[in-house]
């Protein structure tokens, strides 16, 4: 008999039970003191909110796709994958400028644009895993390819900002998008526009195309199986290796798209544009549990929510809030606040679930 | 040196009782329900086919799981809940199926670290250097020495762990477990890739610790002639369940161990005739 | 029974040699004195007016010369008395004096110093215990603003009282008790993050402190009425030098270089302070505890190793360096802004430990003083000569720090992962097993320099982690780091 693949379930501890309680016991004070006294502006507010948040979460949630493939079949965080999103959005810059002036469809210039982003980001991806990390696959000390991962996120950064300031002498680089993409639509209470929708869009092609390759096709498979147990896989006949090449091509690509929607969406970009993105989509890879496809989309759509959540509600609330509310404070948080909400609420998930939302909790054999 | 007998040990005095010991990994139950009562100062096995659950019942005695149900006693003192290291404190030791060194450090430093739990001079003590300090680090150099010559390895202190020959390797764990001071000591396939003279000089050893250190040992072993010959007492898992237990006699001639081992409608074969 | 002495070796001091050489004593001797001549008279003589925009880097150059005095003081075989003696000179005679002359110098020690301070804290906590925290930096921040705000106006400002304000905040003497209160207190934060946080997993861990290194930052740019924000804390108090005042009339120095002057002797005592803690610390129990917990979790415990107490301890005497550090950084910079604290200098602290060998004291000092010289004086000196050669102004190397940081540590993992001068512990663990060969990948990678070992120990796979009955590649257990 071969032991279960499921991983052992625990009766439910005291602390969790603790941290629901505490939960709901938050929520209830939040929707007391805040939510009803700010309804109405809350009302206003929250779809914009909603769908902005969903915006930049799709956003993360395809950068956090890859940095959590990557875990999944080496163990390894790429931090240099913040520098692939990065050069994606450079590249999507280019794409646009280069078309700016031809009379060819819009549709087809955001095509030509993803298609390069996502060519030259896996391409880099691939190499920046054959470089920097194969020949460290054996080191028995873990720090030694994190390691080399910060160095190679350092040096792309530098390197990506040197094209740009040679090529076209310039820092910051903003998008020149077709006049198409910047229509206005009303959607419901609610007015985005058109890119945002192309946004959304392509997140979802993107995020379709990837269940279908991981789950549906044989490459799929190998990744798996190379995910689960590299060994055994390599037994079956599996090339390690190529499927490590493979996985690092399909997150560069990811990489890239996320670039090429991030600079449509935000409109400048820069060679240090992937710093913070990075850190956030990592933060939601973890949040939704590292290695886990689901979980990165998941954690991805929260923290985008979250964000908008903390940078624009909070401190609209508090300010329409009576001077004797508890919760007046909430009026001091500035934006600048939501870029490390991320981290709080991750910090306290995995206090309370150590593998992260949708992780498997991991036992070593002894 | 005392013979072994095949008498079941009922009057002696227990050391540590587990009691209906049961684990479930999701769907499948790896330890159903276990008993076994280990009298001091003896050496008892625990056999049984690969993935019969050994393993994960030494696991739970040591603490690395917490078991779904039952309860572990060592000298009275309830053990389920405990930290590994708690259970280390308490006075349980162990060794691992597969070598788990610091491979890095050098045999001495094992030690030391074997020494851990029983070392007295703390954090502030080791920063000012004070004289419970240098007491306590005297006394566990002489633990250590003591204890390497004991397992046959007193000239190698120095050396790399990781450097050491393979049979080495296995004594200096032993030694490490015997540093923590325990009551017990569990040894998970103690002879696992060893040739017949290295067994040997094991069994003779796990003897000593017995006879000379008067802790008790628990084995898990695959190797039957030297269960056979070393145990007082053997149960025997087979998927998780006790099947078997008694004297090496009557384990041997029980027809569900048999069939365990060597499936059903084998003869009684080469283990009736192991002496 | 025999008591005989194990002969337990200890990685980090240089082993027992022979006898020390009359020629390697000698030639420290004539060293020493001519890399200081070289970098007094570079100093003080005119010549560097001559040299136009070659002078920054000549002073670099000399700079960095006069420093590796001190390396080789330490690994050359000459007679101790010598060596400590030329140490001693170097870094309480000519420096001071070189930095009085140009203090530019005396500023650039004193980042050494402290930085060097920082990375020996961060050294316990990933070079012992192997616990990967990227936001070391929380806690020099920690330090800093403590007695930025106690010893400044800020203090005033807070309390709504003019008179603080006035007089700077509290007397400046209270310096000596802040230098207490920053040890405490940042252990004080050390465990409180360390509860919460150092049950988790090595890569989780990273990025939980990474986040939490973030979160000081942001709160300090914030949290304005305390911190002053974004524009940061002016008007720092440094300690009053009154007592030895005559010293500095003495020596015709002005207030403010005889304060640094004070200030960096503060620092080499503080140093050698915390080298002696290191090395008290790691050849105890609970630095093997350390070492245990960061070779094999699961044997550390087996063996009564208590892993999240061990860690915390480790998380907090490393932060309690780093404290004390900041709070000495505000007195010499006096103002600091939220922006010295960053994910950056986190990894830079990070990079020093890793560039000199990870549980290596001289090697942190040596990566501290090759990554604090790089980065604040030795690029912006080859820009300044570079840029009257016409080298266009997208190459300046000044504005590519990032660049050579990454590039440090990308070739340092791929080349010398076990640093400049490892242990010799961390050098046999980094080349322990033997490289079979592996065409696709599957058993463990094609490594040419021969690091083989199953990648990662505690990862998701249902693989038994194979006790290895390899025969390790014998590399010399009388291997010395020190030694020549």
């Amino acid at each position: 008999m071969t032991q279960a693949a499921a991983p052992p379930k625990k009766p439910i501890s005291p602390r969790s039970i603790v941290g629901w309680v505490v939960l709901a016991l938050i929520l209830v004070f939040f929707t007391v003191f805040a939510v009803i006294p700010a309804w109405d502006i809350l009302a206003a507010v929250m779809p914009t909110v909603i769908v902005q948040g969903l915006i930049l979460g799709f956003v993360i949630a395809i950068i956090a796709l890859g940095y959590t493939m990557v875990y999944g079949v080496l163990q390894l965080i790429n931090f240099a994958h913040s520098e692939v999103f990065a050069t994606g959005a450079v590249v999507g810059f280019e794409a646009f400028t280069i078309l700016q002036n031809s009379p060819i469809n819009a549709y087809l210039k955001l095509f030509i644009a993803l298609l390069s982003a996502m060519t030259v980001c896996g391409l880099l991806n691939m190499l920046i895993e054959r470089v920097a990390y194969r020949p460290l696959r054996g080191a028995s000390n873990k720090l030694v390819p994190l390691i080399s991962a910060i160095g190679v996120s350092f040096l792309l950064q530098d390197l990506l900002r040197l094209f740009e300031e040679v090529n076209r002498k310039l820092f910051n680089l903003s998008y020149n998008l077709p006049p198409e993409f910047t229509q206005s639509v009303t959607v419901g209470s609610v007015s985005v526009q058109s890119k945002e929708i192309m946004l959304v869009v392509v997140a979802i092609v993107m995020l379709i195309a990837l269940n279908y390759l991981v789950n549906f096709t044989k490459l799929g498979k190998a990744i798996r199986a190379v995910a689960q147990d590299r060994q055994t896989a390599g037994l079956m006949g599996i090339n390690a290796n190529q499927m490590i090449q493979l996985t690092f091509l399909i997150g560069g690509a990811l990489g890239g798209v996320a670039g090429v929607l991030y600079g449509m969406q935000y409109g400048t970009v820069n060679a240090y544009v992937g710093i913070l993105p990075g850190i956030k989509s990592f933060t939601a890879a973890v949040l939704g549990g590292i290695g886990s496809i689901p979980g990165a989309v998941l954690g991805g759509l929260v923290l985008g929510l979250l964000e908008q959540f903390i940078g624009s509600v909070l401190s609209l609330v508090g300010s329409v809030l009576p001077a004797d509310n508890p919760l007046k404070f909430l009026e001091a948080i500035k934006a600048e606040y939501k870029d490390i909400g991320a981290f709080i609420v991750l910090i306290i998930i995995l206090i309370f679930k150590p593998a992260g939302l949708l992780g498997r909790a991991t036992t070593e054999k002894v | 040196m005392a013979p072994i007998t095949s008498a079941k040990p009922t009057t002696t005095k227990l050391v540590l009782e587990v009691s209906a010991l049961r684990k479930t990994f999701g769907g499948l139950v790896a330890v159903n329900d276990v008993t076994l009562e280990v009298p001091r100062s003896s050496i008892v096995s625990v056999i049984g086919p690969n993935g019969a659950g050994k393993t994960t019942f030494f696991n739970m005695i040591t603490g690395i799981y917490s078991p779904d149900g039952g309860s572990i006693n060592l000298d009275g003192k309830n053990l389920v809940g405990m930290r590994p290291d708690q259970v280390t404190h308490e006075g349980i030791a162990r060794t691992f199926q597969n070598i788990r060194l610091f491979r890095a450090m050098t045999v001495g430093e094992n030690l030391l670290v074997g020494r851990h739990a029983r070392l007295k001079a703390g954090y502030w003590d080791a920063l000012l250097h004070t004289k419970k300090f240098h007491k306590d680090e005297a006394e566990g150099r002489e633990a250590a020495q003591i204890l390497l010559e004991f397992v046959g390895l007193g000239r190698k202190s120095g050396e790399l762990a990781g450097n050491l020959p393979y049979g080495d390797q296995r004594r200096l764990e032993i030694a490490r477990a015997l540093a923590t001071n325990p009551k017990v000591v569990l040894l998970d396939e103690p002879t696992a890739g060893m040739n017949p003279n290295e067994t040997e000089a094991a069994k003779a050893l796990i003897r000593r610790i017995r006879d000379e250190l008067g802790v008790t040992v628990v084995l898990i072993e695959h190797d039957m002639r030297l269960v056979m010959t070393l145990s007082e007492y053997i149960t025997v898992l087979d998927y998780g369940t006790k099947i078997a237990e008694g004297s090496p006699k009557e384990v041997r001639n029980n027809p569900r161990v048999i069939e365990a081992y060597l499936g059903r409608g084998a003869a009684a074969g080469e283990y009736g005739k192991e002496g | 029974m025999t008591a005989a002495k194990p002969p337990l070796s200890s990685p980090l001091r240089p082993p027992p040699r022979g006898s020390s050489t009359p020629q390697a004593t000698i030639l420290l001797i004539v060293y020493a004195l001519v890399t200081s001549g070289l970098l007094l008279w570079v100093v003080s003589s005119g010549i560097l007016d001559n040299l136009g925009n070659f002078r920054s880097l000549t002073i670099s150059l000399s700079f960095a010369a006069f420093l590796t005095t001190l390396f080789f003081a330490y690994r050359w075989n000459a007679h101790p008395v010598v060596k400590i003696l030329v140490a001693a000179v170097v870094l309480l005679v000519v420096l001071p004096i070189a930095g009085v002359a140009n203090s530019s110098l005396l500023g650039l020690g004193l980042q050494i110093g402290i930085f060097a301070a920082l990375a020996l804290g961060l050294n316990i906590v990933v070079g012992l215990a192997g616990l990967l925290d990227l936001g070391y930096v929380a806690f020099f921040a920690t330090g800093a603003y403590i007695w930025a705000i106690y010893g400044s106006p800020q203090l005033g400002k807070i309390l709504g009282n003019p008179a603080l304000e006035a007089s700077k905040g509290l007397p400046g003497g209270y310096f000596w008790l802040f230098l207490f209160l920053g040890i405490a207190v940042a252990a004080l934060v050390g465990v409180l993050i360390g509860l919460p946080v150092l049950r988790l997993r090595g890569d989780y861990l990273a990025i939980v402190t990474l986040g939490l290194g973030e979160v000081i930052r942001v709160l300090a740019n914030n949290l304005t009425p305390l911190t002053n924000g974004p524009i940061g804390i002016v008007d720092i108090q440094r300690p009053p030098t009154g007592l030895i005042d005559g010293i500095r009339s003495g020596f015709n120095l002005s207030t403010s270089q005889f304060g640094l002057l004070f200030l960096y002797v503060v620092v080499l005592v503080v140093i050698g302070v915390i080298i002696v803690v290191n090395i008290r610390l790691e050849n105890s129990r609970i630095g093997r505890a350390w070492i245990a917990i960061r070779e094999d979790e699961i044997a550390a415990q087996a063996m009564g190793v208590p892993l999240v107490r061990s860690k915390i301890i480790a998380f907090a005497t490393g932060a309690s360096f780093a404290g004390v550090m900041g709070v000495i950084y505000s007195a010499v910079q006096t103002s600091i802004t939220p922006e010295s604290f960053t994910f950056f200098a986190s990894i830079g602290v990070l990079s020093m430990v890793i560039l000199g060998g990870m549980g290596s004291i001289p090697g942190v000092i040596l990566g501290a003083a090759v990554v604090t010289l790089l980065n604040l004086d030795f690029l912006a000196a080859l820009s300044e000569a570079l840029s009257s050669l016409g080298l266009p102004n997208e190459l300046d190397p000044a504005k590519y720090q990032r660049f050579f940081f990454g590039l440090i540590l990308l070739l340092m993992m791929i080349f010398r992962p076990e640093g400049l001068m490892p242990t010799t512990r961390r050098k046999l663990e980094l080349h322990l097993d033997d490289a079979p060969n592996d065409p696709d990948g599957s058993a463990s990678g094609d490594h040419g320099s021969g690091d083989i070992g199953t990648f990662g120990k505690s990862e998701p796979s249902s693989l038994e982690t194979t006790g290895r009955i390899s025969n390790p590649v014998p590399s010399s257990t009388q291997n010395r780091s020190g030694g020549n």
